[in-house]
């Protein structure tokens, strides 16, 4: 009892001043103590709060069903997960696709490749461009997990449902792109079409690779959660922000290429601070207005 | 040049006779000596003094400061090895010397001292020697310590005298001799005095030999007679004399008096301290011996009058004296009052030896009794007679006659102002004799009193004739120096200021402080009544003295000097001051010098003097008389030593002058003549040169001697200064004392004084407390009984406030009773109202009742009149009625029974189907919570499911993986040795076909299945055959590359084909190159084939086939049937025909099965 006025006291004060979603990692508790996971609760969960890092995992392990909504099966099935991997693995290493000195995303990779039946007939192919995409968010993955079991199934998982679900979305992303931004700056939006510069944004880096390798880990994190919460359209929000941050950078700036270069650039250097602002600023709103 | 001028022009105005011209040069010479710090002006100077033996230059010289004291040394020593100018030189040297320079320490280190001793040495010149000896000795002291390393020259020197004087070597003038003698007779005390240890081995060493017995004998023997055993012989040694310490503490007149306390001559010695008794006593012994008669005589008497002092007491007139004194005077005083008496006696003779020159008795007894009175003759027999003792005893056995005359006609009136006085005096005279007695015995030992009173008493007028004996030595002394001093250029007034001031006082005060110090206060003053006494009587016997026997100078003090004598003696004897009569009493100190200063009138009286008077209490007066008084004794006793033992030098040398002035006066009374000159001339030309030589040098040599004793009593004088301090400071302490004794007595009466005072206050406040007490006892019973009336009427009031309670009590109750009744009274006459009330009632209800009772008889009646009437009335139809209401009621009954049953029953169902319809939701919920549970394990074991199956699917793919490079390895193996075999046999078709093969991927999707099958078949006929091989290897690469879906098209488009081919059933036909394809071995091997080769991709219905196994022969019979049965390989609902053949191929993919079935 306490406890709970103590909370519902406090929770008042908060979200008078304005600080939503200070009780989330609560409410989320709360949630996970529900024997068959409630996927929708969580989903909703994840769009609308930052998930707290001690459960982001878990959740997104839920989420991404690598781990099935029952709380008996979680072991059971991460034994078989874990006996997968190892099992790949053995034979990675067994035809001689991996060793001891291979880095752990290429590893994933073979092994991503291994499992979707598109392992290479030799190691020297050229990476295709899904690998590069597959490599970049597994980069961006192995530094937030530290198991590397737990890596690979989110990665695999994450870019299996990258390319399911969100497939069709995704090729929709640069036109709801330009739709948002034409409402937030159109005079922005109106200077990248006259550098015809609205066709080579980094739409790859942005959409495909989900910002992996271009906004720190801690923003990044927060994008997936949406993401893997199901909602793509975070990634349209966040690659309007950036646009607006860098706004009176990229007027200055007049060809396409200096843009797109600069974009590349930039949004991996300095969008820090962006990110919390995105994160945080305008994202729940316009996430609202999406969802709601 | 010019200074020297100067010098000369000054030296020549230095003894101009105007005074103030000299005054001006002595000035301007001192200047010239501050200034000049050459030798110049000293070495002038001494030339000077030689040439014209001017005061004036002696004067400064002498008086010379330190830097010019080596000028003036290195002068005098020049002049000393000049025998010319020797003398001279010697005498300078002396003058200088006597004034005590400050730079005396010099002169040790001085070459003139060489020279001085080795003129001493080697001189020949008699009066030379004398000189030297006297400058010598008066140096000695001056230089005690630094002249040690000359101690033999000195001893040398005397040995060298002493034995001069017996040889005489030279034809010397005896008078020379006697000079001589006596210098070095002086210079023996100083040696011996000095250095005794030293002096002593010398004179053993010296005089051991042979040849200089003789002259020990003759000269150092009688030397030795005059002095005592020095105590250093004893205690000190050779070193310890020469010690520097030694000599530290002692100034050069301590030199001189330590020299002088050794000496035994009268004319030497001085004692002091502890010499003083052992001088004396050795004189009173000396004097017992000759005298001893008159020595027991007298002490008899004395004795009679220490203890008959009643016998002495009224004759003495003097005792006055004591009696006026403050008691501290002791009897003693009284009875040494006595003395003088004798004394008076004596004094007449004594100062007439002593104002005729002291001449031995032997020279001049007639001279002497020319000049004397009758008094002088006694004192000249006794003086004369020194040594036989008849001539002693009468003089002093007279006494108690002489005394009677004397008083009367010196103290005349004195004594008539006594006499009622004297009655007193016994009564405390008496006591304070006892008491005195009583002290000498506790604090001196008895023998040490009683010979010392003996010898006072014998002594005193030998003291009293030593004294004017000496007085009138030097008087005599004196004039002859003054009448020969006349004729040179020396002014008397010189010689006679230090004399005047000097001479007599200090040298009684001087010895007035070894009384002081040693002995007790009553000694001291008994003593003092000595000194007292005897004091004025010598004053006053000195004055007839030169009155008559002289018209000299003194003659004209002399009747001043009488009433300056009552006048003086009175207030210093008494403090009172106002008695004359004690003038004969009281002599002071200051009388002899005041007499002196009277009578040389030469202005010159010394500054202390008048201070002595003032600051001299009177206690120092009596020390000072006491001490001339032993002064005196001990002339008198050195007196009879000269006349009994041999005589010192110095005696013969008095006896020498006195002899030469007799002589001279004789002459000049023969001749009668104005002047000497005109004597000599006179006699007939001048005198005899040699004569006239002599005589000078015998004036010098005088001078010389007269110089040295002027030294030596400078040194006493002194002595005696530092001394009388010394006995002022103790005497105003001894006042102090008396003083401070004498208020501690006042504060001690007043201290018992306030004791009594306190007794009596004491006694008188017991008195005030005993009467207090009474008082407070009386009034404490007063409060008694009156704090017990008190409570009485205490207790009386309470009681009667207890009764005054009671009344209240009862007053209180008699009006509550009042209370009660009055309300009892109210109470009964309320009832009463109600009473008659009530009555009134009752009355009117006895009225109603009776009216109610005959109502009620009247309804009575009616009523039996009704009752009567009724019974009358009533029938018998009641009974049917009454049956039928019954029949009804009992078919009611039933009816209603019936109802309630059917109601019960229906209520029963109901319940029973709402128990039903609960049960039946239950289940229904339960179900529902089934399905749910259902589907919730559903889904965990889908998510389990889809986990395995991903992992199947991962293991199918690793499979895949690995047959793929299996396969590989085979295909490799296989090229490997297909290319050994190409070597071989080279087929240009089928290397196109293997080229077709392995060229394109892209069309080999068709080709290749086509091929397969065609490879099967050929594989079949010939398994060895390259080009199934080749084909299957193509095959396989072209798997590998394709993807799994286009792979899975390709076997679905196959089946699609077969199945479309099938139902025209001519596929098999235009497949078959087939041996024969409705043999079994065809069948199989195509069935082998087919597995084969779907087994690769086909893996999908693995289950489902395997469930068919039963059917797979007929399947193999009867392939057609097969084929038509248009079997989708996908569909798990497979019709059983395509199952069979489906597990046909699974049959004989299972390799040892079908091995098992050919086989």
């Amino acid at each position: 009892m306490a406890d709970d006025s103590q909370r519902n006291f406090r929770s008042v004060y908060y979200e008078k001043v304005g600080f939503r979603g200070v009780e989330e990692k609560k409410s989320l508790e709360i949630l996970l103590k529900d024997d068959r996971l409630d996927i929708e609760k969580l989903c909703t969960f994840s769009q609308r709060f930052p998930l707290p890092s001690v459960y982001r995992i878990l959740v997104w392990k839920v989420l991404l069903g690598i781990i099935p909504p029952h709380h008996e099966s979680h072991t059971l099935v991460m034994n078989y997960r874990r006996e997968q991997y190892w099992d790949i693995h053995h034979a990675l290493r067994i035809i001689r696709f991996i060793n001891d000195s291979t880095p752990q995303v290429d590893v994933f990779l073979r092994m991503h490749q291994l499992e979707s039946g598109k392992l290479p007939r030799n190691l020297a192919f050229p990476l295709e461009p899904e690998d590069e995409v597959f490599l970049a968010i597994a980069k961006a993955m192995e530094e937030m997990v530290e198991d590397p079991i737990e890596c690979y199934w989110l990665v695999s998982c994450f870019v299996n449902q990258l390319n399911s679900k969100h497939k069709d979305s995704l090729q929709q992303l640069p036109k709801i792109l330009e739709q948002y931004l034409n409402v937030e700056d159109n005079r922005l939006l109106m200077h990248l079409k006259a550098c015809s510069a609205m066709s080579k944004l980094p739409y790859n880096l942005w959409f495909k690779k989900c910002f992996a390798g271009c906004l720190p880990e801690s923003s990044l994190q927060r994008v997936w959660d949406k993401v893997i919460s199901g909602s793509c359209k975070i990634l349209v929000f966040v690659a309007v922000e950036i646009l607006l941050t860098f706004k009176m950078k990229i007027i200055a700036l007049n060809t396409a290429e200096k843009i797109t270069q600069f974009l590349e650039n930039e949004s991996s250097g300095c969008t820090h601070g962006l990110c919390v602002d995105v994160g945080w600023g305008c994202e729940p709103d316009l996430e609202l207005s999406f969802y709601g | 040049m010019a200074q020297q001028a100067n010098v000369g022009e000054l030296l020549s105005m230095l003894d101009s006779p105007i005074l103030g011209v000299l005054e001006d040069i002595t000035a301007a010479f001192k200047d010239n000596l501050i200034c000049d710090r050459g030798p110049m002006l000293v070495n002038n100077l001494v030339d000077y003094y030689l040439e014209t033996n001017s005061q004036q230059a002696l004067h400064i010289l002498s008086t010379l400061q330190e830097p010019h004291d080596k000028h003036l040394l290195d002068k005098i020593n020049e002049y000393m090895g000049k025998a010319a100018t020797r003398l001279p030189t010697l005498s300078l040297l002396g003058h200088v010397i006597r004034r005590q320079p400050s730079w005396k320490h010099k002169l040790s280190q001085a070459p003139l001292l060489l020279s001085l001793l080795k003129c001493l040495k080697t001189d020949t010149d008699v009066v030379v020697l004398t000189t030297g000896v006297l400058v010598l000795i008066t140096m000695l002291p001056m230089i005690p310590q630094s002249g040690k390393q000359y101690l033999h020259d000195f001893f040398g020197i005397f040995g060298r005298l002493s034995a001069w004087c017996l040889q005489n070597s030279g034809h010397v003038a005896e008078t020379y001799l006697v000079h001589l003698h006596a210098s070095v007779y002086a210079l023996f005390h100083r040696l011996y005095g000095m250095y005794p240890c030293n002096f002593v081995s010398f004179l053993r060493s010296h005089y051991s030999m042979k040849e200089n017995l003789e002259t020990f004998e003759e000269v150092v023997k009688p030397m030795m007679e005059h002095v005592r055993i020095h105590p250093e012989l004893v205690t000190g040694s050779k070193d310890h004399e020469l010690d520097p310490r030694r000599w530290k503490r002692l100034e050069t007149h301590d030199v001189v008096i330590e020299c002088a306390k050794i000496s035994l001559d009268p004319a030497e010695a001085s004692y002091e301290d502890g010499y003083y008794s052992v001088s004396r006593k050795l004189c009173t012994s000396l004097k017992h011996h000759q005298t001893d008669p008159s020595a027991s005589h007298y002490i008899d008497t004395q004795s009679s009058y220490g203890t008959s002092t009643p016998y002495s007491t009224p004759r003495l007139t003097l005792s006055q004296m004591p009696g006026q004194l403050p008691q501290i005077l002791s009897p003693q005083s009284m009875r040494l009052s006595t003395e003088p008496q004798q004394v008076t006696i004596w004094s007449p003779s004594a100062v007439c030896g002593m104002t005729t020159p002291p001449t031995s008795p032997g020279i001049t007894p007639s001279e002497s009794s020319q000049s004397a009175s009758q008094p002088y003759s006694k004192a000249f027999s006794t003086s004369a007679g020194g040594k036989g003792t008849p001539l002693g005893t009468p003089a002093t056995s007279p006494p108690p006659a002489c005394i009677s005359d004397d008083f009367v006609h010196v103290s005349l009136p004195s004594a008539a102002a006594t006499p009622p006085k004297k009655e007193d005096k016994p009564d405390p005279g008496r006591p304070l004799l006892y008491r005195q007695q009583n002290v000498t015995n506790s604090e001196k030992s008895l023998d040490t009193p009683g010979s010392k009173s003996s010898v006072t008493l014998s002594d005193l007028p030998e003291f009293l004739g030593g004294l004017s004996f000496e007085d009138s030595a030097e008087k005599d002394r004196e004039e002859d120096a003054i009448s020969k001093e006349i004729s040179e250029i020396t002014t008397d007034a010189e010689h006679m200021v230090p004399r005047g001031g000097f001479d007599s006082p200090f040298y009684r005060s001087n010895e007035s402080l070894s009384g002081s110090q040693k002995k007790t206060h009553s000694v001291v003053s008994s003593v003092q009544g000595h000194g007292l006494t005897s004091e004025p009587l010598t004053s006053s016997l000195d004055k007839p003295g030169p009155e008559s026997a002289r018209e000299t100078p003194k003659q004209t003090f002399t009747p001043i000097d009488k009433p300056c004598g009552g006048s003086g003696e009175s207030p210093a004897g008494n403090r009172e001051g106002t008695s004359g009569e004690t003038s004969i009493l009281t002599p002071s100190p200051c009388k002899v010098p005041a007499q002196r200063r009277v009578g040389f009138g030469s202005g010159q009286p010394p500054l202390y003097e008048h201070l002595f008077e003032v600051a001299l209490p009177k206690t120092a007066y009596l020390f000072v008389g006491k001490k001339t008084e032993e002064l005196l004794k001990k002339a008198k006793g050195t007196q009879d030593e000269d006349c009994m033992s041999s005589t010192s030098p110095v005696e013969v040398l008095d006896r020498l002058i006195q002899q030469g002035a007799d002589a001279h006066t004789k002459e000049l009374s023969k001749l009668s003549l104005p002047s000497k000159s005109a004597d000599w001339t006179h006699f007939g030309g001048s005198p005899p040169s040699d004569e006239i030589h002599t005589l000078r040098n015998q004036l010098l040599l005088l001078h010389n001697q007269l110089l040295y004793e002027r030294f030596k009593r400078q040194q006493h004088a002194l002595r005696n200064r530092r001394l009388l301090r010394k006995v002022i400071k103790a005497t105003a302490l001894e006042e102090h004392n008396a003083a401070m004794k004498d208020q501690l007595k006042l504060q001690e009466r007043e201290i018992q004084a306030f004791k009594l005072s306190l007794q009596k206050e004491q006694a008188r406040y017991h008195q005030f407390q005993e009467e207090h007490e009474n008082i407070v006892a009386q009034l404490h019973s007063q409060i008694r009984q009156l704090q017990h009336d008190r409570e009485e009427f205490y207790n009386q009031s309470q009681e009667l406030q207890t009764k005054l309670e009671d009344c209240r009590n009862m007053i209180a109750d008699l009006r509550l009773e009042l209370k009660k009744a009055n309300n009892k009274v109210c109470h009964t006459e309320l009832l009463l109202s109600q009473v008659s009330q009530k009555l009134s009632n009752s009355e009117s209800v006895q009225q109603q009742m009776e009216f109610l009772n005959r109502q009620l008889l009247v309804l009575g009646e009616v009523n039996e009149l009704y009752l009567e009437q009724l019974q009358h009335k009533h029938t018998d139809t009641t009974k049917e009625v009454e049956m039928l209401h019954a029949a009804f009621r009992k078919e009611l009954e039933k009816a209603k029974f019936c109802v309630q049953q059917q109601s019960q029953r229906l209520d029963a169902s109901q319940k029973r189907i709402a128990e039903l319809e609960s049960q039946l939701a239950k289940k229904d919920h339960l179900f529902l919570e089934q399905k749910k549970y259902l589907e919730d394990i559903k889904i965990q074991a889908r998510g389990q499911l889809q986990a395995v199956e991903s992992r199947y699917k991962a293991q199918k793919r690793i499979t895949q993986a690995f047959e793929l490079e299996i396969l590989d390895l085979f295909g490799r193996l296989e090229k490997s040795s297909l290319l050994k075999k190409l070597e071989e046999k080279t087929e240009a078709a089928e290397a196109a076909e293997e080229r077709l093969d392995c060229g394109n991927e892209g069309c080999a999707d068709t080709v290749a299945g086509y091929s397969e099958e065609t490879i099967g078949r050929n594989g079949e006929t010939k398994p060895p055959s390259t080009r199934g091989s080749s084909s299957s290897k193509g095959g396989s690469s072209s798997e590998l590359s394709t993807p799994e879906k286009p792979q899975n098209q390709r076997f679905s488009s196959r089946w699609e084909t077969s199945m479309l081919l099938e139902p025209s059933t001519t596929v098999p036909l235009t497949v078959g190159s087939l041996p024969s394809s409705k043999s079994f071995l065809g069948m199989k091997a195509r069935e082998l084939f087919r597995n084969k080769s779907e087994s690769q991709c086909d893996e999908e219905g693995v289950t489902i086939n395997s469930l068919s196994d039963t059917l797979k022969t007929e399947l193999c019979k009867d392939p057609s049937m097969e084929t038509k049965a248009p079997p989708s390989p996908d569909n798990l609902s497979l019709s059983p025909k395509i199952q069979e053949s489906s597990v046909g191929q699974l049959h004989i993919m299972d390799y040892n099965e079908t091995h098992h079935d050919h086989s």
